[in-house]
């Protein structure tokens, strides 16, 4: 691992086009500035690691692992949607190959 | 036009080609650029995403608003950007689910769910200080009618 000293408003460049400016520094706390090309993913370490688990995990799943159908639902689930379902639902189209 | 591929769970699976997801920085920690979405059993609420490019890769999804009534979506200014997606009005919304054989241990990831618009998919972090990691799909209707 590269370890390198800076100082406030100083910078990291990483290739040509990713830039890491140290904002600031307050007693244990960093700030750092990114400046990357748009579309490159960027994630706090901690929040990454926890998505990359869970998605492995979910793609663990064999197909008899999941109900082959619903539950019953609990009462308020099956109740009529009220205006905001109904605006929650309208971004809902889900496709049906096949 | 017509897209054959091979899945461990399905065999042989033909989708059309306009049901080709591009995802063009994968999923965190999985990869994968091209996903199909396939039903579970109709009516169960589930479906596959399946890789089109990995025969093992696929993860049960399901609608969070099927599930979740008041789930909530914000994203962070930079996912708008990398995804181009300002307004969610249109985009499909999925969450990834961690399948275990008894459904009350069954959760969905509500923090970062796939947005799915026009062919192409991005998984964002939601951050609504609400959406955890593990959520359990299945409510206990016992307990419903206990508080009732």
């Amino acid at each position: 691992m590269l370890i390198l000293t800076r100082r406030p408003g100083e910078r990291v460049v990483i290739g040509d086009e990713i830039l890491v400016t140290v904002m600031g520094v307050s007693g244990h706390t960093v700030r750092l500035g990114i400046a990357a090309p748009e579309g490159i993913p960027i994630y706090r370490e901690e929040i990454w690691l926890a998505v990359m688990e869970e998605n492995r995990a979910a793609a663990e799943a064999n197909v008899d692992a999941l109900p082959a159908e619903k539950p019953a639902p609990p009462t308020e689930r099956s109740s009529a949607p009220d205006a905001g379902d109904t605006a929650a639902q309208a971004l809902e189209r889900p496709q049906k190959p096949g | 036009m017509s897209v054959t591929f091979q899945s461990i769970r399905f065999g042989t699976v033909e989708i059309a080609q306009e049901d080709v997801i591009e995802f063009p920085f994968g999923l965190i920690g999985l990869g994968g650029l091209q996903y199909t979405l396939l039903d579970h059993n109709p009516g169960s609420g589930f479906h596959w995403l399946h890789a089109v490019d990995n025969a093992a890769l696929a993860l049960p999804v399901v609608s969070p608003y099927q599930f979740f009534p008041s789930f909530t979506l914000e994203i962070a200014a930079e996912d708008r950007e990398r995804t181009g997606i300002e307004d969610t009005t249109g985009a499909e919304l999925y969450v990834t689910v961690r399948a275990t054989p008894n459904p009350a241990d069954i959760t969905a990831n509500l923090r970062a769910p796939l947005l799915v618009r026009d062919g192409r998919g991005y998984q964002v972090i939601n951050t609504n200080a609400d959406a955890a990691l593990q959520v359990p799909l299945f409510a206990l209707p016992t307990q419903e009618r206990i508080a009732s």
